[in-house]
C-alpha cells in the first residue's frame, strides 16, 4: 500500500471536485471553468452521452438485421422492425433503417470517437502529465467545449426533426438531393462543420501547451508516450480539419444555392467531393487512433512495470503516421478513380501500415521479462493488442488492388474499420478510463465487475464483428436494409453479439456508478506508475501540484526508480541496477 | 514447402486459362471465407492473392499473439518479486521486424497491382453490356438493344431480375448512373466498380464455362448475384439483379425470347418490368410511385391543386420530366428517364397502361392483363 512518505507538503487546499459554493453556484462554476480537469470530466460525460445515442442506434440496426425484409407475391411484408404498421411497401422502413445508420456513423464519428481521447482524457492528463498547471489557453479550452456542444445539438436537432439518411459521409450527389423540402441534411451537416472547429481549437491548445509548458527537466524525450501520441494527433487536427470545412460550406452552397460542384445534373462532380471528404476523414482515421495507441503505451508500462520497448520507435511512428496519413486518401476510392491514382495511392497505403506494425512488436516485446498485473486496465491493453491487430491485418487485402475491388464497400470493410475505431480506439478509451479512474475521481472502482465487463465486451465485441468480415467475403454489401437468406446466420449471430456487448457496457456503467457512490478512497499512485500525474493527490488539487515539479527521472523508469507515494515491498526493484 | 504457404501460391499458377472453373472447388479456409472459389480466372487469382494475405497476415498474428498470452503467463505479477532486467530496445531486432513485414507488403502490393490491371484490361471483340443504374434498379442493354422481363424467385426474394451470359465468352460492362452513384459488384466475380451519372466506367470478365454440375431441370446454366455496393437510398438494398450463364445456344434463344414481341402491350408489359416495377405495382397498391392500375385516362390530382387526365402526352412528360406534376400524397423521387428509355419503348408503356385502365375500352383478347409481372413464358403465351 501506498504510504504517506512525500516529499511535498500537504497544503489544506481541496481537489478539484470539491464543490465550493452552493448548488447553483457549483454548477456555474462548472460552466465557466478554466480548470482543464474540470473541461476534461465535461467533455467524458458529453462524449459518453453520445456514445450511448450512437450505440442504441447500432443496436436498432442490428435488431433489424435479424430478420431479412421479404415481400410475397400478395404484397405483404415481413421482417422489417421500424417503419409503419401496415406499410404499402418496404421504402418506409428502409427509409428509417437508412437514418438509424446514418445517426450511427455520423454520431459515432463526429461527435463520439474524434473528441473521445483528445479531448476528454487528453484535456485532463495531457497538463498534468507534463506537470503544468493547466492548459497554454484555458478559455479556448471552455469555448472549444461550447463548440462541440453547440455543434452536437445541431446534430440532436436534425435528429429530432427527422433524421438524415445521406450515411456518415455525405456523399454527393445523393446527400445534395435528398429530403429536398427539408433543412434536417442541412443542420447535420452544419453540425459536423462546427464540431471541426472545436476540434482545431483542442489541437492548436495542446501543441503549444506541448511545447512550451513542459516542467523543468522534461525534454522531448523525456515526454510519455501518450503525449507524443496527443501531439501527433493534435497536428493533424490542425492541419485537416480545415478541409472539411470548406468541403461541407461547399456542400452547403450547393444545396441551397444550386451551385454546381459535386452534382453532375448542375456540371459539378462528384468524385471531386469524396477526394475532398477523405483528404480530412483520412487522416482523421489517425485522430481517432493515434491518442488510443498512446494509452495503450501507458497502461503496457505501468503494469507490467517494464520500460516501454523502444521509446523512439514508437514516438517517431506517431509523428511517421500523422504524415504518411495525409497522402492515402485514394484508398477509399479504388472503384471510382483511375489505374493511376489507385496504382499510386495503393502503394502509398501500405507504407502508412509499417509504422503501425513496428508499434505492435514494440508493445508485445515490452511484456517480456515484466510483471505483468492482470487487471482491467491490462485486460483492456491485451484486448487492444488482439483486436487492433486484427484490425490492422485485414486492412491489407484492402490496401491490394485486386481484393479492394471485391470487399470494397461491403461488410469487410465494415468489420475492418470497427476492429481499428472500436477493437482499437474504444477499448483503448476504456482501458484509459479505467487506468486514471483512480486519478479523475479519486475512488477505486471494483476490479472483479470490471474484469467481468471487459471480458464480456470483447467476446460480445468479437461476435459481433468477427461474422461481418465473412459476410463481407461472401458478397453482403453495407448499408443494407435487407439481405438474401444465406447471410442469414452470420446476422443472427452478430445481433447475439450486439446484445452481449451491451452487457458488457451495462456492467462497466453500473461499476462507474457504484464507485462514485460508494467506492473506496484511491490513493495518489494505485498503479505505482511514474508520469506525473501519480505525483499528485487523487483527485488531483485545483493547481494540479502542490510546488512546481521538477522532472528528475524519466516516465518509464520502472527498474530504478520507487514510484511516488508507493512502498517498495508493493513495487520492488530488481536487484542488479540498470545498465541500459 | 509448407501447406499453408504452397496452397495460394499454386492457386496463383494455375489461374492461367484455360482452367475450366468449377462451381466450388473452395474447402478450407476459402470456403469459410467465401463458400465458393471465385468464378472467373481473374476472381480466382484474386482469391489465392486473398489467401495468401491471410496465411501471411495469419503467421504474424498467431506469432505475436503466442507471444502475448506466453509472457503473461510466465511472467504474470507475483507479490514481492520484481520484474526482471532487460533491453529497452534493440537496434538491429528493430530493423528486422520493420524490414521483414515491409518486404511482405510489398509482395502483396504487387500481386495486388498486377490482378487489378487483369480486371480492368477488357479483351478485345468482347461482348459489350450497357449497364444503366437507376434508383432503383439495373438495367442491361445486350448489343442489338434487347433488353431482359425476365425475373425469377432466388436467395428468398422474388422478382430477381435474370440478365443471361453465354458461357467462355469475353465480356465487357460499360457502367452509367441515371440519377446518384451506384456501383455495379458480382461477388462471384470478385469485382465491383462505382456507377456515375456523369461518366462511363466499366469492366471485363471471362464468363465461367459450364459443365454437368450446372444442370438444372430448366437447362444449363449458373447464376450470379449482382449487388449495388454503393449506397443509393431507400431501397439501395433491394437493387440486385441476376447474371444468369448459359450455354451459347441457350443465350440466344434467351435473347430472341426478350426481344420484340409485335405486340406493344406485352413489350411495354416487358418494359414496366425492367425499368419501373421497383416503384409502381399494377394492382392499385401505393408505392414509391402511384399504382399504374386505371391510371390511364383518370383523373390526376396534383400537390398544386391542379388537375389533368392522364394522357398520352401526361404519360410522356411523367417519363421525361417526371417532377413537373406530382401527385397528391407523393414525393418528387423520379428522375428522368430521358436517354434511358426511347420513343417506341414509352408508345409501349402507353400501350400497356392502356390495357390495365378501365378508363379505356378494352380488346375482348386483352381482358386479364396486368395482375402477374412478366416472366419468361410471355413471350410465347401472348404473342
Amino acid at each position: 500500500m501506498t504510504t504517506a512518505e512525500t516529499t511535498h507538503d500537504h497544503h489544506d487546499e481541496g481537489s478539484y471536485l470539491t464543490p465550493k459554493y452552493g448548488v447553483m453556484g457549483t454548477i456555474w462554476d462548472w460552466m465557466t471553468t478554466v480548470d482543464h480537469k474540470k473541461i476534461g470530466v465535461m467533455y467524458l460525460f458529453a462524449v459518453l452521452f453520445m456514445f450511448f445515442l450512437g450505440g442504441v442506434a447500432a443496436l436498432a440496426v442490428r435488431l433489424e438485421l435479424l430478420e431479412p425484409v421479404r415481400v410475397a407475391a400478395d404484397g405483404t411484408i415481413t421482417g422489417q422492425l421500424f417503419g409503419p404498421a401496415n406499410p404499402e411497401s418496404i421504402a418506409t422502413g428502409n427509409n428509417i433503417f437508412n437514418r438509424l445508420f446514418t445517426l450511427h456513423g455520423a454520431i459515432m464519428v463526429f461527435m463520439f470517437i474524434i473528441p473521445s481521447v483528445p479531448a476528454a482524457l487528453g484535456n485532463f492528463f495531457l497538463p498534468l502529465m507534463l506537470g503544468a498547471k493547466d492548459v497554454a489557453f484555458p478559455r479556448l479550452n471552455l469555448f472549444s467545449w461550447y463548440i462541440y456542444v453547440v455543434g452536437s445539438l445541431f446534430g440532436v436537432f436534425s435528429i429530432i426533426l427527422g433524421g438524415v439518411d445521406t450515411g456518415w459521409t455525405f456523399y454527393t450527389p445523393y446527400s445534395t438531393t435528398t429530403d429536398a423540402d427539408h433543412w434536417r441534411v442541412l443542420l447535420m451537416v452544419l453540425a459536423a462543420f462546427v464540431l471541426g472547429f472545436s476540434s482545431i481549437l483542442t489541437g492548436l491548445n495542446f501543441i503549444v501547451t506541448t511545447h512550451k509548458l513542459r516542467a523543468p527537466g522534461m525534454g522531448w524525450f523525456d515526454m510519455p508516450l501518450f503525449i507524443w501520441a496527443i501531439y501527433a494527433t493534435s497536428i493533424i487536427q490542425v492541419l485537416a480539419t480545415p478541409v472539411i470545412g470548406i468541403t461541407l460550406l461547399l456542400l452547403i452552397f450547393e444545396r441551397l444555392f444550386k451551385v454546381g460542384i459535386f452534382d453532375p445534373a448542375l456540371g459539378g462532380d462528384p468524385v471531386l467531393y469524396q477526394h475532398f471528404f477523405w483528404f480530412y476523414s483520412h487522416p482523421v482515421v489517425y485522430v481517432m487512433i493515434l491518442p488510443g495507441m498512446g494509452i495503450i503505451s501507458e497502461i503496457l508500462s505501468v503494469h507490467a512495470r517494464k520500460h516501454i520497448f523502444g521509446y523512439r520507435a514508437i514516438a517517431f511512428s506517431s509523428l511517421g503516421i500523422a504524415a504518411v496519413s495525409f497522402i492515402v486518401w485514394g484508398h477509399h476510392m479504388f472503384t471510382a478513380m483511375g489505374e493511376l491514382a489507385s496504382t499510386i495511392f495503393s502503394a502509398l497505403t501500405f507504407l502508412v501500415a509499417i509504422p503501425t506494425a513496428i508499434k505492435m512488436f514494440n508493445w508485445i516485446a515490452t511484456l517480456y521479462k515484466g510483471s505483468i498485473a492482470i487487471n482491467t486496465p491490462m485486460l483492456y491493453a491485451l484486448s487492444f493488442l488482439f483486436l487492433f491487430s486484427i484490425g490492422g491485418l485485414t486492412g491489407l487485402p484492402l490496401g491490394a488492388l485486386a481484393t479492394d475491388l471485391h470487399l470494397h464497400d461491403s461488410y469487410f470493410v465494415v468489420a475492418h474499420f470497427h476492429y481499428t475505431m472500436m477493437g482499437g480506439t474504444v477499448i483503448a478509451f476504456l482501458g484509459g478510463i479505467h487506468h486514471w479512474w483512480p486519478k479523475m475521481f479519486g475512488r477505486m472502482y471494483n476490479e472483479r465487475a470490471g474484469m467481468i465487463g471487459c471480458v464480456l465486451v470483447f467476446i460480445g465485441f468479437n461476435l459481433t464483428f468477427m461474422t461481418q468480415f465473412f459476410l463481407g467475403t461472401q458478397g453482403m454489401p453495407r448499408r443494407y436494409a435487407s439481405y438474401i437468406d444465406e447471410f442469414q446466420t452470420l446476422h443472427v449471430l452478430s445481433t447475439y453479439g450486439s446484445w452481449i456487448l451491451l452487457a458488457g457496457f451495462l456492467v462497466h456503467l453500473f461499476n462507474f456508478i457504484h464507485s462514485l457512490v460508494a467506492g473506496p478512497k484511491a490513493p495518489p499512485n494505485p498503479w505505482g506508475g511514474l508520469t506525473l500525474e501519480w505525483e499528485t493527490e487523487s483527485p488531483p488539487i485545483e493547481h494540479n501540484f502542490h510546488h512546481e515539479v521538477l522532472v528528475q527521472h524519466g516516465p518509464y523508469d520502472f527498474d530504478t526508480v520507487v514510484p511516488p507515494h508507493c512502498d517498495e515491498r508493493e513495487f520492488p526493484l530488481p536487484e542488479t541496477p540498470a545498465s541500459h | 514447402m509448407t501447406m499453408p504457404f504452397s496452397l495460394p501460391l499454386t492457386t496463383l499458377a494455375n489461374a492461367v486459362p484455360p482452367v475450366r472453373v468449377l462451381p466450388n472447388n473452395a474447402d478450407g479456409f476459402q470456403e469459410i471465407f467465401f463458400r465458393t472459389n471465385g468464378q472467373t480466372d481473374s476472381a480466382v487469382w484474386t482469391d489465392g492473392l486473398f489467401m495468401l494475405t491471410f496465411w501471411f497476415s495469419t503467421f504474424f498474428f498467431v506469432l505475436l499473439m503466442g507471444l502475448l498470452v506466453y509472457w503473461c503467463i510466465i511472467y504474470r505479477r507475483r507479490p514481492g518479486v520484481p520484474q526482471k532486467i532487460s533491453p529497452s530496445h534493440n537496434t538491429p531486432l528493430e530493423i528486422l521486424w520493420t524490414v521483414v513485414p515491409s518486404s511482405g507488403m510489398l509482395v502483396i502490393f504487387f500481386l495486388g497491382f498486377q490482378g487489378y490491371m487483369d480486371k480492368l484490361v477488357p479483351a478485345s471483340g468482347a461482348l459489350q453490356l450497357e449497364v444503366t443504374g437507376f434508383k432503383w434498379d439495373w438495367k442491361v442493354s445486350y448489343p442489338d438493344g434487347t433488353q431482359t422481363g425476365q425475373t425469377v424467385t432466388l436467395g428468398g426474394r422474388n422478382d430477381i431480375k435474370v440478365h443471361a451470359l453465354p458461357e467462355d465468352t469475353e465480356v465487357s460492362l460499360r457502367l452509367l448512373s441515371n440519377d446518384v452513384i451506384h456501383a455495379f459488384w458480382i461477388p462471384d466475380f470478385r469485382m465491383k466498380m462505382d456507377v456515375f451519372p456523369n461518366r462511363y466506367t466499366g469492366y471485363g470478365f471471362r464468363t465461367p464455362v459450364l459443365g454437368p454440375e450446372d444442370d438444372h431441370p430448366e437447362g444449363r446454366y449458373r447464376d450470379h448475384w449482382v449487388f449495388c455496393a454503393e449506397y443509393c437510398g431507400d431501397l439501395h438494398s433491394e437493387m440486385a439483379a441476376v447474371l444468369r450463364v448459359m450455354p451459347r445456344a441457350d443465350y440466344e434463344q434467351w435473347l430472341k425470347d426478350q426481344g420484340s414481341s409485335g405486340d406493344p402491350v406485352i413489350d411495354g408489359k416487358r418494359v414496366y418490368s425492367s425499368m419501373c416495377a421497383t416503384c409502381h405495382t399494377v394492382n392499385g397498391a401505393k408505392n414509391i410511385g402511384p399504382s399504374w392500375m386505371n391510371l390511364y385516362g383518370s383523373t390526376r390530382e396534383f400537390e398544386d391543386g391542379t388537375s389533368q387526365i392522364a394522357d398520352d402526352n401526361y404519360i410522356r412528360e411523367s417519363i421525361l420530366n417526371p417532377n413537373a406534376k406530382i401527385v397528391k400524397g407523393f414525393q418528387p423521387q423520379m428522375t428522368s428517364y430521358q436517354g434511358v428509355i426511347n420513343d417506341t419503348d414509352i408508345a409501349n408503356v402507353i400501350a400497356y397502361m392502356k390495357s390495365i385502365s378501365e378508363h379505356v375500352e378494352q380488346p375482348a383478347e386483352g381482358e386479364g392483363e396486368g395482375e402477374a409481372p412478366a416472366s419468361e413464358t410471355d413471350a410465347e403465351g401472348e404473342g
